[in-house]
């Protein structure tokens, strides 16, 4: 890499990186690798699972397909602006990288909220935890019922594995909402937490879940006191690094724990 | 050190700039048909087996079109590229070694 | 990045950022290094009570009463954990590797010193979470440090396996994203801030094995995070993961499905890992620290470097040799045997070195060298029965019996701590301004050397005779009456080298007060820690970067006129 180094000028007091670019971006790249053999290794358990369950059932509806088909689609589409407000940021254009980290945060909401009501609806329909209490009301289907029963590991592993996911969304979101207003985020994501908590009822996991937004929201204030500076174009970069990972394991989490159990008329 | 990285981050904002926007487009469009496709091929009647293959072939295409264009890996210096790479892809090739056993429940466990 | 230029303009005021939230690597290597301190000796404690309990199994001591047989699985697990976590990964890379690898490099400070100071206060909490697991109702987790389920995945199993089991795995959790900031943190600073003329091929070996550790950290510990999640979800949400059909107390749990064996795969792929991460700095200290005081260059610089990633690469392949016993496929059980055995190789080569260093050479026995031998003598005797573990016929006898115990505590825990004491005889002048004590430093040695060798040397036959690990009682079985004389025997010895550790602990803080002044380079070393001021200044080297024009260990270079050439001293004609 010294060539590099040399033609730009960047011959310093050090060596120059051996990874040819800026710290923080390496911190990121180092953490996503270990959080990619984090998510391998749930997707590990999972596929050991499924292999020793050999009655492993396929219970998905086509309504379950199509609704994380669109989860899928708006991913992918976060992805993209994700991409555009990095280039709006080194193309200095604020106002445009504002626009983009808003329209990608969107896109993750929708994702969490498809994703919430996917469980709920779920959760009423008989596929449950033990220690999920059960819908006041609602009239469970036999089969969820009967795949619960029969075959823990189903649920055990579906809501394992997606919570782990749509926990790493939403702290995803929450990350890029510091990076995109800052300190403005903080009371948006505090009224967030009131809707989230205040919104679902007593029985639904997403009531106490929802505590990870306060959790969230100290620690962002904490950090945003230990250091008040602006956020530049590598910022947003390690940002979107996050971004894009958290969009690539469910194009691992998607085939795997839907497509491998779709119900085929 | 602090004036090493912000020359850095400019190195690296000015390689950004020389990106074709166009291109993201087209890779989000290959993501998507490939996603269109998986569904689709979810609903075949397939053995397991082989339709997984199909899958997480598939999937791993989409996995190395989001790092390599969308988190900017394609661009990165050689060694980078390789060193993360190569120890993600080892490590989670080592794990494939819990598999056997799992296949021995099958046949060891009480019925 | 701008703010790190504010933070090394001047040194922070005030006692809180100076001392408790300090983002100065140097402080917060001491913190890690005082908090090893305070956990090898609570450690210690617990082992002691255990090798009480031993032979004494109805002794009623003082405070504590009477051990049941549940209080010593506890101690087992609390002992187990505390050690291998707090103290073998801690104290080496936490502690020196923080103090060390940036002035070794010749940085001003870790790449991200506010990530530094996280990783040091979360591994605090989980230390504070793991202890509390001692006071909680039920007490300690029974489980062993290996949490091996479904003990550990059921609360009804007993009495520690209620809340203290549920501490025990968010502290470990705890622990994992801790190390995985520090780690993070390492590699970013080996790649990025090494002062000019430090390529990699020059960096001291102790960069290189903490350089090394730190990926073996990365990957290891985020496998062990989603293992301890998902042990949490079987023991709190009610999912089986981990947990077959199992019958506890006469009745059938509401589990199913699960399979313990994939705590073991999962539980091992970080836990060998592991392993390499408490022993590799050691080597990196024994290195540095065997140069040195031979007054020699290290013998086969490249090869060590070699043999370091050879380790750490074979390091990830053969941890199915911890699980011989336990049903895994046999084909699997066969590559890792295989695998094992040739970690030996690279293990081997840097013995081979180390001794190579030491042949001819002119040999100063001060007390970091003394720890250093003792390291090296550790490593070969704790080594050499590896080669029986690997292979599973041998294991299987051997597995649960204290031959495992004698063999994983002479390789991993005796002589990764005679690696921590020998870095800290060796850089004590430079992290506190002054020297140890060297008689008692040489009365410590000898105490622990023989005492540590009378502990684990007889537990190769004890292990050989049947005695089982992990039992409580053992004197009221027939066949193993005629061990109860050597269990005694250590026991004794136990207490004696206890009682030696408080001639190291007197040192260190006599020494840290009364201790003669050390000059800036009291062991005429070449590294560029000894180039600085002692202890050295805020930024390290007070303003300036150092620039390398040698290799770390350029000792009784024909020509020179000293008989050792720093790294920072200038290229001359008759140097080279």
């Amino acid at each position: 890499m010294s060539d590099v180094a040399v033609q730009h000028g960047l011959t310093g007091a050090y060596e120059p990186s051996l990874f040819g670019t800026y710290s923080k971006k390496i911190g990121m790249w180092l953490f996503l690798l270990s959080d990619s053999l984090t998510f391998g290794a749930l997707l590990y358990a999972y596929s050991y699972g499924r292999i020793s369950n050999p009655s492993w059932p396929t219970p998905f509806h086509s309504s379950s397909i199509i609704n994380a088909t669109f989860m899928t689609a708006f991913l992918l589409t976060s992805s993209l602006t994700m991409v555009l407000a990095v280039r709006a940021s080194v193309d200095h254009k604020p106002k445009q990288q504002m626009w983009f980290l808003l329209a990608t945060m969107l896109c993750g909401t929708a994702f969490v909220v498809l994703h919430g009501r996917e469980w709920s609806h779920l959760i009423s329909e008989g596929l449950s935890l033990p220690v999920f209490p059960s819908v006041p009301g609602a009239e469970a289907s036999p089969e969820f019922v009967n795949v619960t029963r029969d075959v823990p590991q189903f649920p055990a592993t579906f809501f394992g594995l997606t919570g782990m996911h749509m926990l790493h969304v939403t702290l995803g979101v929450i990350y890029l909402g510091v990076i995109a207003f800052r300190k403005k985020f903080i009371p948006v994501l505090l009224l967030l937490w009131l809707v989230a908590w205040l919104g679902t009822p007593a029985y639904s996991p997403f009531h106490y879940g929802a505590h990870v937004l306060l959790v969230a929201a100290i620690v962002c204030t904490v950090i945003l006191w230990l250091k008040p500076k602006l956020y530049d174009s590598s910022d947003v970069e390690v940002a979107g690094l996050y971004w894009h990972f958290v969009d690539l394991v469910w194009m691992f989490i998607f085939p795997l724990v839907y497509l491998m159990s779709t119900r085929i008329l | 050190m602090d004036a090493v990285q912000t020359a850095i981050v400019e190195r690296v904002a000015e390689q950004h700039r020389h990106h074709a926007k166009g291109q993201f487009f087209w890779v989000w469009g290959a993501l998507l048909v490939i996603t269109a496709i998986e569904v689709y091929l979810g609903y075949q009647n397939m053995q397991p087996v082989r339709m997984l293959s199909i899958l997480m072939g598939l999937s791993i295409i989409k996995a190395a079109l989001i790092i390599a264009y969308f988190m900017h890996m394609k661009f990165e210096v050689t060694r980078m590229r390789w060193l993360t790479m190569a120890s993600l892809v080892f490590c989670l090739a080592m794990m494939c070694v819990f598999f056997p056993d799992a296949f021995r429940i099958l046949h060891l466990a009480v019925r | 990045m701008a703010t790190t230029a504010a933070l090394h303009a001047h040194a922070p005021q005030g006692f809180i950022r100076k001392y408790i939230f300090s983002l100065d690597h140097k402080v917060i290597g001491l913190q890690y290094y005082f908090l090893a301190l305070v956990a090898v000796f609570v450690g210690m404690a617990l082992s002691l009570l255990m090798r009480i309990h031993m032979i004494w199994p109805t002794a009623v001591l003082p405070l504590i009463g009477e051990i049941k047989p549940e209080t010593y699985l506890s101690l087992l697990t609390m002992h187990g954990t505390i050690m291998v976590f707090f103290v073998l990964t801690t104290a080496p890379q936490g502690g020196f590797g923080n103090y060390f690898l940036p002035i070794q490099i010749g940085a001003p400070d870790m790449a991200f010193p506010v990530l530094n100071m996280l990783s040091f206060w979360t591994t605090f909490v989980g230390f504070v979470v793991l202890i509390a697991a001692f006071f909680v109702s039920g007490g300690a987790p029974l489980h062993g440090w290996t949490g091996y389920t479904p003990l550990s995945a059921l609360p009804s199993a007993g009495p520690g396996e209620q809340l203290g089991a549920d501490l025990w795995i968010t502290s470990i959790a705890i622990f994992c994203i801790a190390s995985l900031m520090g780690a993070l943190n390492f590699i970013t600073t080996t790649l990025d801030l090494r002062a000019k003329g430090m390529s990699m091929m020059r960096m001291p070996l102790t960069c290189w094995a903490w350089f090394i550790t730190a990926i073996l950290g990365l990957l290891a510990f985020g496998v062990l995070l989603s293992a301890g999640i998902l042990l949490l979800l079987d023991r709190n949400l009610g999912t089986s993961f981990y947990v077959p059909l199992v019958v506890v107390n006469g009745q059938i749990m509401a589990h199913k499905g699960g399979s313990p064996l994939l705590w073991q795969h999962l539980f091992w792929f970080f836990g060998h890992p592991e392993v390499y991460i408490a022993i590799l700095p050691g080597m990196g200290v024994a290195s540095q620290i065997l140069s040195t005081f031979s007054r020699k260059p290290i013998f086969g610089y490249k090869a060590m470097v070699y043999a370091i990633m050879a380790i750490g690469l074979l390091g990830f392949m053969v941890w199915g040799h911890h699980m011989f016993m336990s049903g895994m496929s046999p084909y699997s059980a066969f590559a890792f045997s295989v695998m094992t055995m040739a970690i030996g190789v690279p293990s081997a080569i840097k013995t081979f070195n180390w001794l190579g260093t030491l042949y001819k050479g002119r040999i100063r026995f001060q007390t970091p060298m003394l720890f250093a031998i003792g390291f090296v003598s550790m490593f070969v005797s704790g080594g050499l029965s590896g080669p029986f573990l690997a292979q599973p016929v041998l294991d299987i006898p051997l597995h649960d019996t204290a031959f495992v115990v004698a063999h994983f505590h002479l390789i991993m825990g005796v002589a990764a701590i005679f690696g921590i004491f020998a870095a800290t005889y060796y850089w004590f002048p430079k992290m506190f301004g002054r020297m140890m004590n060297e008689t008692l430093g040489k009365v410590h040695f000898f105490a622990t050397l023989i005492g540590t060798y009378c502990i684990f040397m007889p537990m190769h036959y004890l292990g050989l005779a049947a005695q089982p690990r992990r039992y409580s009682q053992f004197t009221e079985v027939a066949y193993l009456h005629r061990l109860i004389p050597l269990n005694e025997f250590i026991t004794y010895v136990a207490i004696i080298t206890v009682a030696a550790q408080f001639i190291f602990l007197f040192n260190l803080f006599w020494s840290m007060k009364k201790g003669a002044k050390a000059s800036d380079n009291p062991w005429e070393a070449t590294t560029l820690e000894w180039s600085t001021a002692t202890p050295p200044p805020h930024d390290n080297f007070g303003g300036h970067t150092p620039v390398v024009n040698h290799g770390p260990y350029e000792y009784n270079v024909p020509g020179a006129p000293r008989d050792y050439i720093m790294q920072t001293d200038p290229v001359t004609a008759e140097a080279h």
